[in-house]
Parts: C-alpha cells; structure tokens; sequence
C-alpha cells in the first residue's frame, strides 16, 4: 500500500514536471487609471478558439472544454499564472466598482506581462462602490470624477429631457375583508376583488414619442369620421333587338358617404353611414332583373340622404361572438365574396358583387350575429325587417344564415366556402332560397369565384315587378388577378359572367370587365364594360352594351 | 514506508488540491448561473435592467440593473455563453453582463439610441445598432472595447451575420436597401435595392414622403443559402442572394409587412402584414406565397412551436395560432383584456413561448401543443423581450 502511495506521488510530480517544459508562466499587474495598484482584484485566463472556429458555450463538463484559470491579484496588483499551455487567450480582471479590463495575450515561450487598467464602473442610481468610492478621495479621481458629471449633465441637456414620472392606471386584483382592509397577497378572511391604482413608471421619452402618445390617446377617446365618395359615369350602346328608348344615353351616379365610429365600452363600438345619393344610373331607366350599378342598391331613396347603416356591435365569450343591432347592411356580413364583393373596387353590377336570389332587403333595423373562432370555421345568422312601412317585425322579417369555411385543397392556396339559406315572410308566406358562394385562389396571383342560388319569393298582391314571384335561380363566376399581371402593383381586374333566371319569366345575363387603377391610398379609377342580354317574357331579346368610368376616394 | 514519508506525500497532494478547492468554492459563491443554456433573459425597459427567469423553476435567480434611464431594448447571450449584452437606448451605451455572476462588468459608449443587435457565429464580433445614429457600433469582445462605428446606414434595425462571419446584411427602415458589411474590415460594402418604389409613388406624396417603412431585417435561411427581407412600404420581400449579394426574386405579400421569419424547418417562412391584418406564408422552395390568412392588429412577432406559428398581435391581446402542415388558422389564445404584448421566445425544445406582457409586468410561457399558458408574474418593470440562448426565435421589435 506504502509502495503505491509513492508511486502515485512520483507519478504526479514526473507529470508536473514533464507539463511544465511545455508550458509558460503568465505575470502581470492590475492598475487603475491614474497607476494606483489593485489588490484582491479577480484576474481570469480564458483560452479562444482557433480563429473561424464557431465559439461554443462555456458549459460545465463540456467534453472537450478547457477551464478557465484565475488567480487573484496580490498588495502589489500583481498575479501570476503557471503552467500555461501555449495559445490564444484573453485574460480578464474584475474589481467590484471597476468595469472589466480585458486584452488578448499570445502565450508562447516568451510571454511579455501583462498589465490590466480597471475605469471606474459608472452606473446611475446604483448604490456607490466602497472600492471604488475608496480610490475616488484622491484629488485627481475627484476631478475626473467631475467631469463625468458634467458630461452627464450635458447628455441630459442635449437629448430629451422628459424625466418626470409617467403614470398609467392599472387594474389590479387585491384582497379585501369585511372591515375594508385591503391586501396584497390571499388573506384569511379576505375576498378577491379587482380595483384600479395608479402607479408611477420612470421612462425618459423623446419629446416626438411623447406627443405621438398624447395625440394617440386622444384619438382613441373621439368619435373616428371618414369619408368616402364615389362617381359612377355609364353609357348605354344597344349591340341587337327592338330599338329602345335608352339606346345612346349616358347616366351618372354620385354618391357620398359619411363614416362615424366610436368606442362605447370593452368590446363594444357604434358605427354609422349616412349616404348620399344623386344622379341618374341607368337602372332609373330599365327595370332588369339585376342592378347595373350596385351603389344604389337596398337604399330607399335617390338624390336624397340615406341613412345606410347605423348600429351597434359587441363581442362576447373571448371575443368570438359579436352581435350588431341597429339598421345593418346584410352584405356587409353574408356572402362576402373576396374578389366579387365590393362595387367600390371591383364590378359595379350587383348580380356579380351580390346574389339576388338573397332578395337582400332595403337596409332596415335587424340584429346579425357571427360567431368566429379564427379557426376557418365561422357561422353567421341575421334577421331584418323587409318592409320600412309595416308595424311590427314579426310581419316582415327576413332571416338569413351562413356557414363559411375557409379550406386549402391539395397543391392550392386558401379557398373560402359558404353556403346560405335565407326566409322571408314579407308576403304573408314564408318562402325560402339556398345558395353557395366561394372564391379560390389558384395562384397567389389569380383568384376564381363562383356563386348560386335558388330559391323564390311570392310578389305582394297586385305587384307583378317583384323578382323571382314564381321563383328564381341565379348562377355567376369569374376571376381577378391581383398583384400580378397588372400595370401598377396595387391595381386588380377581373372579369365575370351572371346569369338569372326566372321559370316562365324573364331572364338575363350579364358579363362584366374592370380594371381598377391605384393611383394612391385614397384613390382609385376604374374603367369597367358590361355586356347585358336581357330576355324579356313575350318580347324579343335585346343587348347592350354599358362601358363605365368609376373613381373612387376615401378618408 | 515511514510515517513521515507518509506525511510528506500527503501533505504535497493536499498542497496541490487546495487552491483547486479554494478556487472552486470562491467561484462557485458567485455564480448564477452555472448553464447558460437553461435562462430566459428578460429585458425590463422601465425598471433598467435584465432579469434571468430559470427554465425549469420559472423563478427569477437574479437581475442585473444598468442604471436610471437606460431603457435597455434587446438582449443577447454570446454565442460562448460568457457575456449577455443590450444596448441601453436612452443612454447612448452598451452594457456587458457577465453570464454567469450576473454583474455588470463593462459599459462601452455607443452612438445615438442603440436597439437591436447581433453577434458574428464566432463570438467575436458584437454589432449594435443604433438607429437613430444611422449607425452601426462594433464592439471587440475579447477586449470589451468599441473599435469602429460604420456610417452610411439608413435608420438601421437589424443585422444579420453569414454561417462563415464574412459578411454582415443590414436591414435599413428609412430605406429601401439592405446593406452589406464586411465583417474583416467593418466597412459598408455595398447596398442592394430591394424593389424599385413604383412611379404611381409620385401621385401619393403623402404617403412615401410623409415617413418611410422600409426594410426591418433581412433575414437568412436556415440552410444559410440566401436571405429574404420585407419591405414594409412597398409589401413585398425580396430574396437575396449573398454569394453574388443581388436580388434573385421579388414577391408580393399583404400589406404593410412588418418583418420576415423563418419556420424552424426551413420550408417556410411568414410576414405579418399589418396594412390589412393578414399573413403571408411563404414556400421557400417555391418561392410563392401559398397562403394569406387573416390575423390580429399591430403585429409584432411569430413564434414557431409544436408545429404551429404563433403570431403575437400587440394591442389585441390575443396570439393567433396557425397550423404549419396544413397551412391554415387553428384559433387565437386569449391572453388577457387591455394589455399590452410585446415579442417572445421560444425554448430550444422548440415547445413552449415565452412571452413578455408589458402591461401586466409578466412573462407569459405558453405550450405550444396545448395552447395552456400560464403568467410569472413580477419579473421587472415592462417587460419588452425575452431571449434564450441558441432559440430559433430571437428577435425583437
């Protein structure tokens, strides 16, 4: 047992031996700024990896990982390391009140000592060093001291100078007992409330930063106004049949809308839509079976003030149901068909930016309710008076649900499927239509839509005019490009063809071109071209053909 | 043997050891934290300081504050786990952390409002940003000094290094170009256009001189091969080549797009559009987008876990999820009511988030297959970022 002792002594001390004629002494001092030496001062030796190697984290029991060496400095700032195999390093010292040093040291079989100059560590509002505070009472420290201030002062003066505090209200749960004590944390006795504090917050702001809050509040707290105007110029060119009285004519429509919002309460907001129509569109003039120009649509009156929308939504359960009340546009929420929707930016006909086999009524009071957990699947159901003039809702409700998918088929992009079924009792009978509307893209450029429906709705007694009396089946499609194929990025065009049928009754078709000019973000210009085949009931058929200008702007 | 040899012997082996010993034990009284690997980093603005929340026990284990009126903005752990570092905005300065003691042990004096930053694969180089300096400041982590500033950018707010540390792209927000730095010489090389600004642009002055959005980051693929930057103003991103440093292809996505990241797999990659509240998921193979979904308001940032991207919608409260196989929406995680989120990280397992809610001065940590979260709450005051060491999912905003 004796014998292996030793050997394992003389063992370590060959080894110690032979390691250190491959291995060189580090030496060197710690120094402040003004030559005064450290003592205690924590000097660590740290290898680098070979240069281009990727640095790897200094992990404990890291195969293959070299440990750092440290040493302390001595009453003289100086330290000393043995043993150092030759290499790379940077060697590092640490006092408390003192910034690291640190330089890189080539260790070979001549390695000059190294001398390590700690700057005080300089830290606002942190309690001062002793050690450093120590080193300061010299003259020459306190003047450089001084000058540190006074660039300080100069950085405050210079930037922003914002400093008070900033104080935001918050809501907080507390613990209250039945004396009124409150508590921060659960306490016998007490139960969990919720109030609300101020607490104070210390950020320093640019001014511009300060201001953009400031205005930024304010905005949130007034009522949002916008503004949107339209004008829709169209002429009419009869292409075959019976000459007709509209042959040769232009028609203009001009419309204006004021935007009102606002928010009421948590998740609770108000909005409003007073238009204003005026002008002559050719729909005054032929009665088809579809609008050839949607802006008119569901509104009472012409060359008048209209009250389009004015309502009230709330979200509920997570925000996945909201609820609108009020007079509510039905399109706005039904069949929102991506790229054949809004006779603003894409086809001004109503039978390719509406289904009318919906019979969507003139905007009236009703309630929608959409339910979306922003998983692809939503649901919508509505209801809405159909008649301005009757006395009571339940005489004249219109009722709509939707079901809407949001699909991706193999090797395609995101699809959109819906699929609706509406009633309406407006007549005294109720009378029902289903329908499917869906857009797809193919390419991220290139989106197809195809809607349709069938249905009917009996026509008040003596009133021969209403659409789809004996019942009615719609059919529409087309395409957009967008963002591809265009002259300038943000522009889009598309091209649609609808048909609408009424059993033993008239039927018509219409096919519409457009292409929509961004000129900027409130403005866009249209030239669009309809084609419209109309077969009236015991009358030869006839066409015409509607070329269009639109220009569009909103605040 | 006798008993003095005895004695001698093993009074030299004790010799020997106990400075070993002692040396331990001093440096293990100090040490924070002994892995790196296993802290979140969070970068409290208004309390001025960085707190290290432990992976595994969520606790906060330490706090390094950096002085009154620092605004810290973004941190990061060196690549070697030695050093955490962040710009101070407000201060005009770099902080350097020790890594494991946690104090600070440098503060090096950078340019104008330092944010973001980023550090060369080898450790060697840190580069902050400083953008309203127009600035970029190369700080030597060997000697933990400043030793150039490189002018020429344009607001810049990210920098992003290639796999060989020759090269460094810079993403300019007040321009329409990514710049390129040669990492040996810290010069500006040259600046590659990402798009061209149409000539309609003329017709909107309001709009293209009133401010510009321009490029936030140009970001590099997994397989380092090319890297994608968006341009905010003119909505599309643009694929960059680095070995001939030109623009390979230019695609168009929603509106407003905020940034670019990159899914952990590589297949694809996201812009949250904040012009009309979409994202635009991208095949990085086919360089096409081959989904646009709807998403929440003020987006600002996407996380990639359990095979899911999380994207973070700000004022909203809500994380919108998104199922990666089949590319469409899988629902939104309600955080909480009037508050504020900032961005996240996610951990190397690539299965929880963690993210920083300002309002409410916590760190949420959600399970990316689950959806359940949960709030550590009191980790400083407003929390703006969190970071992990070696995550996919650094970044700020």
């Amino acid at each position: 047992m004796s014998r292996l002792v030793l050997a394992t002594a003389s063992a370590v001390l060959f080894t110690a031996v032979v390691a250190s004629a491959q291995t060189s002494t580090v030496t060197g001092r710690v120094a402040n700024a003004r030559g005064g030496v450290i003592a205690n001062a924590d000097v660590t030796l740290h290898l680098l990896p070979p240069p281009g190697q990727p640095a790897m984290p200094a992990m404990p029991n890291m195969p293959g990982m070299v440990a750092d060496k440290t040493a302390t400095t001595g009453a003289d700032g100086s330290f000393t390391f043995t043993q150092v195999p030759p290499g790379q390093y940077a060697v590092m010292a640490d006092s408390p009140g003192f910034e690291r040093a640190s330089q890189e040291l080539i260790v070979g079989a001549q390695t000059p000592a190294v001398t390590l100059t700690l700057s005080a560590l300089e830290v606002p509002g942190a309690e001062p060093s002793v050690a450093a505070a120590g080193a300061a009472t010299d003259p020459q420290a306190l003047l450089a001291r001084i000058k540190t201030l006074e660039q300080r002062i100069a950085d405050l003066e210079s930037g922003t100078v914002l400093s008070e505090p900033e104080t935001r209200v918050k809501r907080i749960e507390v613990f209250t007992d039945k004396n009124g004590v409150e508590y921060e944390q659960p306490t016998p006795g007490a139960k969990k409330t919720i109030t609300y504090q101020r607490e104070r917050v210390y950020r320093r702001q640019w001014l511009s930063e300060k201001l953009e809050q400031a205005f930024s509040d304010q905005e949130a707290k007034r009522i949002a106004v916008g503004m949107s105007a339209a004008s829709v110029t169209q002429f009419a060119r009869q292409t075959s049949g019976p000459p007709s009285t509209s042959n040769g004519h232009a028609y203009q429509l001009a419309s204006a809308d004021l935007l009102f919002s606002a928010g009421l309460a948590q998740y609770t907001s108000f909005f409003a839509d007073i238009v204003g129509l005026s002008g002559a569109p050719p729909d005054a003039e032929r009665h088809g079976l579809t609008l050839l120009n949607s802006y008119s649509s569901r509104l009472v009156q012409n060359n008048q003030v209209n009250v389009r929308e004015a309502w009230v939504k709330t979200e509920l359960f997570s925000q996945k149901l909201a609820l609108v009340a009020g007079r509510v546009d039905m399109t706005n929420y039904f069949d929102r068909n991506a790229v054949a929707n809004d006779e603003t930016s894409q086809f001004v006909g109503d039978a390719l930016v509406n289904d009318p086999v919906l019979v969507l009524p003139t905007n009236g009071s009703g309630v929608v309710g959409l339910f979306d957990a922003k998983n692809g699947l939503s649901i919508r159901a509505g209801f809405q008076q159909t008649n301005a003039d009757a006395t009571n809702l339940t005489e004249s409700i219109y009722t709509l649900t939707e079901v809407g998918y949001v699909a991706r088929p193999p090797g395609l992009s995101e699809g959109n499927y819906r699929v609706w079924y509406r009633s309406d009792n407006s007549t005294g009978t109720r009378r029902g239509a289903v329908g499917l509307s869906a857009d797809q893209k193919l390419t991220p450029i290139f989106t197809v839509f195809g809607r349709y429906g069938t249905g009917k709705v009996d026509a008040p007694s003596g009133d021969t005019s209403t659409l789809f009396s004996t019942g009615g089946r719609f059919y529409s499609g087309g395409f957009q490009f967008q963002n591809g194929l265009v002259f300038n990025p943000l522009d889009r065009w598309g091209v649609g063809y609808a048909r609408t049928v009424v059993p033993s009754g008239p039927s018509e078709s219409v096919v519409e071109a457009y292409y929509n000019f961004r000129i900027s973000e409130k403005l866009r210009l249209s030239f669009n071209l309809q084609h419209l085949l109309e077969s009236p009931v015991g009358e030869a058929s006839h066409a015409f053909l509607f070329p269009g200008v639109r220009l569009q702007a909103s605040f | 043997m006798s008993k003095v040899k005895h004695f001698i012997v093993a009074g030299a082996v004790a010799a020997g050891l106990c400075p070993v010993i002692a040396g331990v034990l001093a440096r293990a009284a100090t040490i924070k934290v002994p892995d790196p690997t296993q802290v979140v980093m969070i970068v409290n603005r208004d309390s001025n300081e960085i707190a290290f929340m432990d992976i595994k026990t969520k606790k906060i284990v330490g706090k390094t504050f950096l002085g009154n009126n620092v605004n810290p903005h973004m941190v990061m752990m060196s690549p070697d786990g030695r050093y955490v570092v962040t710009g101070g905005t407000r201060a005009n300065k770099a902080y350097i952390i020790d890594a494991h003691t946690l104090e600070l042990v440098k503060v090096i004096p950078v340019d104008i409002a330092p944010e973001h930053l980023a550090f060369s694969p080898d450790g060697r180089w840190y580069y902050q940003g400083n953008p309203q300096g127009d600035s970029l400041s190369v700080i030597d982590m060997v000697s933990l000094t400043k030793i150039k500033t490189i002018p020429g950018l344009v607001e810049p707010l990210n920098v992003v290094f290639l796999a060989d540390g020759s090269k460094a792209y810079v993403g300019n927000y007040g321009a329409h170009w990514v710049g390129v730095i040669d990492v040996r010489r810290h010069e500006l090389l040259k600046k590659i256009q990402i798009a061209e600004v149409p000539g309609v642009a003329k017709l909107d002055p309001a709009k293209y001189l009133g401010e510009i959005k321009g490029i936030n980051i140009p970001q590099i693929t997994n397989d380092g091969r090319y890297l994608y930057a968006a341009d905010t103003d003119l909505g599309v991103v643009g694929k960059i080549d680095p070995r001939e440093d030109k623009v390979v292809k230019v695609i168009r996505v929603g509106k407003d797009p905020w940034r670019i990241y990159m899914s952990h797999d590589g297949k694809y990659a996201i812009t949250p559009n904040n012009g009309d509240q979409t994202i635009s998921i991208i095949d990085l193979t086919a360089d096409k987008v081959v989904a646009t979904l709807e998403a929440g308001e003020n987006m600002t940032g996407v996380n990639f876990a359990a095979g899911k991207a999380f994207v973070i919608s700000s004022t909203s409260g809500f994380v919108y999820t998104y199922d990666m196989k089949t590319l469409r929406p899988a629902g939104r995680i309600k955080i909480g009511t009037n508050i504020q989120l900032e961005t996240a990280t996610t951990d190397t397992a690539d299965e929880k988030l963690y993210l920083a809610d300002s309002t409410e001065n916590a760190v949420v940590i959600i399970d990316g297959k689950t959806n359940a979260f949960e709030k550590v709450m009191n980790v400083g005051l407003y929390p703006w970022g969190t970071h992990i060491m070696d995550s996919k999912d650094n970044y700020c905003h």
